[in-house]
């Protein structure tokens, strides 16, 4: 057996000290990413450190793969790991690019709208097919129907044509921190608002809207 | 979530496997695993566990839980409490339906197992459905879900989150001068 397989590759995030993680904290943040992401209604800030780091890990792995002797055991095992992560890992970038399909102005809005120094909702490759998606879909409209219309008609806000992200969609979550007097807004008319304690460790069912900070700062889980 | 991705998390739980081979201790992106000793015991995931078995590489034990003394008392209290009893573990389901399709050798009194668990599966689906009922019903704005699984809720999670978004929807164009929800969305 090479010592190939050795190097678990912990020399991760060597050059951001301030935030060591080990690899499997790595893949766990990225489930984590994976699972908000699914289940968010919204499209959540992206980890692209994260993603760079895996994605680093697997081609580091990859490289010592191929220089073990086919048959080998212990390689197997590390390919069956690779193919697990790599199936998280693209199950994460498909579902974003699938909500960026589906509300592209309205990403596309926020991005023009966000303050210098703010982090982007987008990685930068993100970014470039959310806008290439919204030329194509605008080329697309002018090509197959706009052009016929009457002069009048010819324009359409795709801002207002696509449908918002709502909301105020319920979301299943888990506490990972505990968290007091988050408001809950009544239903109805007739009923109250409450605040109810989030305590650690707990699953709840309630609207996206009133959790959603707590979601991007890591303190609930969606599931 | 399609519940072969519940399954693929499940695959991520730790079990107890006998090795009949030996190999060095293995330094995977997840953490290390082994040294495998022939004859001595070892944690593995069950991803690893059910692969080698497959290859007739190992004997999974089966984890502590999956016991038919064990699981019927789980079943009596499941019966009797109104609420969703803690789980020994929260794939319990997944668990038990990859052991007993692939390893099912290994585990003792495997038909009891299989119909015990599914008996509790059921009773907690009937108590989740019951509650889904109320918290409609009731028009709740918030429901706390201790000891519910994950594969539990994906059961009820597209058709109960749909239509609670439409009945919002609904509603909230019932009330006049509101102008949350408005019949934008689909």
């Amino acid at each position: 057996m090479s010592d190939a397989l050795s190097d678990d590759g912990s020399d991760i995030n060597q050059d951001d000290s301030q935030d060591v993680m080990t690899p499997a904290e790595l893949i766990a943040k990225l489930e984590e990413a994976w699972l908000n992401e699914k289940f968010s209604p919204e499209l959540l800030e992206n980890k692209s450190e994260v993603v760079e780091c895996v994605m680093e890990q697997l081609t580091h792995m990859e490289s010592n793969l191929q220089r073990v002797k086919k048959g080998d055991a212990k390689a197997s095992f590390h390919r069956m790991e690779i193919d697990r992560i790599r199936f998280v890992l693209s199950s994460y970038l498909r579902s974003r690019l699938q909500k960026i399909e589906k509300f592209f102005p309205h990403v596309l809005e926020r991005e023009k709208s966000r303050v210098e120094g703010q982090p982007s909702l987008l990685s930068p490759e993100e970014f470039a097919f959310a806008k290439e998606y919204y030329t194509n879909t605008e080329t697309y409209l002018k090509a197959v129907a706009l052009k016929r219309m009457p002069l009048n008609l010819q324009t359409v806000d795709l801002l207002k044509a696509v449908p918002e992200p709502c909301l105020d969609s319920f979301v299943f979550l888990r506490v990972k921190e505990k968290q007091e007097n988050i408001l809950v807004e009544p239903e109805t008319d007739d009923q109250r608002e409450y605040i109810v304690d989030l305590e650690e460790g707990s699953q709840h069912l309630m609207r996206y809207r009133t959790v959603a900070p707590l979601v991007s700062n890591g303190a609930v889980q969606l599931i | 979530m399609d519940p072969s991705e519940v399954e693929f998390l499940a695959e991520k739980e730790l079990v107890k496997i006998i090795p009949n081979f030996s190999l060095d201790k293995i330094f995977l992106i997840g953490g290390d695993l082994g040294p495998f000793n022939p004859g001595l015991s070892v944690d593995v995931p069950l991803w690893l566990a059910l692969n080698l078995k497959q290859r007739q590489k190992c004997r999974i034990l089966p984890p502590d839980w999956m016991d038919v003394e064990k699981l019927e008392e789980m079943r009596a209290l499941e019966r009797k409490e109104d609420a969703f009893t803690p789980v020994p573990s929260l794939y319990y389901m997944e668990i038990t339906k990859l052991l007993l399709n692939h390893a099912s050798d290994n585990i003792p009194k495997a038909d009891e197992i299989r119909t015990l668990v599914k008996d509790i599966w059921d009773t907690r689906i009937a108590k989740l459905r019951l509650s889904a009922d109320s918290f409609i019903n009731q028009q709740e704005a918030h429901a706390q879900l201790d000891n519910l699984t994950l594969m539990e809720i994906n059961t009820t999670r597209e058709f109960l989150l749909d239509s609670l978004n439409f009945m919002f929807k609904l509603r909230s164009n019932l009330q006049p001068g509101s102008s949350k929800g408005q019949l934008t969305d689909y």
